[in-house]
């Protein structure tokens, strides 16, 4: 059936947990770019034949011209698809970098193509040139404050940190009371969590 | 200090000034500025002084704040100031970031409508790169491998005689919004009697119905 292929790369998009990525489906998106190849052959052989017949392509009602528009719709049908799987997964590759900043873990960087890998490279270069031009880091203060300290336990042995205002030893499992703005960048590593209550 | 802390935005001792200059310090404009951009679905012009002033301000905080902790001052007052700090530099945070995203979101529809003059030198400059990043990834992951003629980012083929590949933000969302002063009879639907809008009052509007009260600043959303 035409057009299958495509859609079921979006129903895989649909039913993945929102924000996350799946590993980029090369084999389906392939088929279906192929898909669209072949549509785009039928639709040539069939305008071929209008004009073989000697007839006028625009007005022409014929068989071959619905099997022309059928393939036409399908392939464009097929180029929704295609980028709408190819643009949303850029979506939230772009949220990946605000929550996660410049490096993407291993684990994640496996999932992305050839073309998302520099695309993320570009999106984060952007968005540190335009920082640094106001000289002012929007990915922190992501919530908006209520308390300039909160509490937080530490996950991972972190060691000795030189932070704005103190320099706690972060040693796994301990808990420390630290500023607000120091906490951010570990919680969002998930080297912290925040201690609620 | 009762004069200066009106000047860095605490909030303190509000209830002995006049209402109608509370509302207007710096603080009240860049809250009045990121509610109205966070509740409209369009990018609005960009605050160019306010962001400008409430970066410098900022500034003078954070040295403020420093001053206090050098000299030891009382570790309360310094929390309160440090805590009126981070709420600026939320607001201001938010603001741009908010900006960003409405940007990236409408990158081309932007850069081909009137709202490109709304941006700001520096979110020019972003969109253009995003712009070109976009194109870039997929035109090599998805147009270049397409047939002749489906190969636009704009239009899904030749054929289309406009471009109808472009997201475009959707202007009839509802909003919540409020009139500072009142709008008299104000047509708000097609079809239907107009509607006496008055001050202060919370209304539900299409955004489109009350888009240039918006930009005039007659009208805040929230």
């Amino acid at each position: 059936m035409y057009g299958r292929r495509a859609s079921q790369l979006l129903k895989e998009l649909s039913t993945s947990e929102p924000g996350q990525l799946t590993s980029f489906n090369t084999d389906l998106f392939d088929q279906a770019l192929k898909e669209c190849n072949a549509h785009h052959l039928e639709l040539q052989s069939l305008m071929r034949k209008i004009q073989e017949e000697e007839l006028d392509v625009q007005t022409t009602r014929n068989a071959e011209h619905f099997g022309a528009v059928i393939h036409h719709l399908s392939l464009i049908r097929n180029k929704r698809c295609l980028m709408a799987y190819m643009y949303n997964r850029a979506v939230i590759i772009q949220s990946l970098r605000w929550k996660l900043g410049p490096v993407l873990p291993q684990e994640i960087q496996e999932k992305l193509n050839f073309s998302e890998e520099e695309y993320f490279k570009n999106y984060s270069a952007a968005l540190e040139s335009y920082a640094s031009e106001l000289e002012l880091d929007l990915t922190v203060d992501m919530v908006p404050p209520k308390d300039p300290y909160i509490k937080v336990r530490v996950l991972d042995d972190i060691g000795d940190v030189l932070l704005s205002d103190q320099s706690p030893n972060l040693a796994c499992h301990s808990i420390h009371f630290l500023k607000r703005t120091d906490a951010e960048q570990f919680i969002s590593q998930g080297l912290m969590e925040e201690l609620l209550g | 200090m009762a004069s200066s802390s009106e000047g860095l935005g605490l909030g303190f001792g509000s209830e002995d000034v006049d209402p109608s200059i509370a509302m207007t310090t710096d603080v009240e404009l860049l809250k009045r500025a990121w509610r109205n951009e966070k509740a409209a679905p369009e990018i609005l012009q960009f605050q160019h002084e306010l962001v400008q002033r409430s970066s410098e301000q900022v500034q003078l905080m954070e040295e403020t704040v420093e001053d206090f902790e050098q000299n030891g001052a009382d570790p309360l007052t310094v929390s309160v100031y440090q805590m009126d700090l981070d709420r600026m530099q939320f607001l201001l945070r938010s603001y741009l970031r908010i900006r960003l995203q409405k940007i990236v979101k409408y990158m081309i529809h932007i850069s081909k409508s009137e709202a490109w003059s709304r941006l700001s030198e520096q979110e020019q400059k972003f969109s253009k790169r995003c712009m070109d990043d976009m194109e870039k990834h997929l035109n090599q992951s998805v147009l270049s491998r397409l047939p002749y003629g489906y190969q636009s980012i704009l239009k899904q083929s030749i054929s289309s005689e406009e471009d109808d590949m472009v997201p475009q933000p959707h202007l009839d969302t509802y909003v919540f919004c409020k009139s500072r002063t009142p709008l008299g009879a104000l047509q708000i639907a097609d079809g239907e009697d107009p509607m006496d809008v008055l001050a202060d009052f919370l209304y539900l509007f299409h955004y489109k119905s009350i888009r240039s009260f918006v930009e005039s600043g007659h009208v805040d959303l929230f």
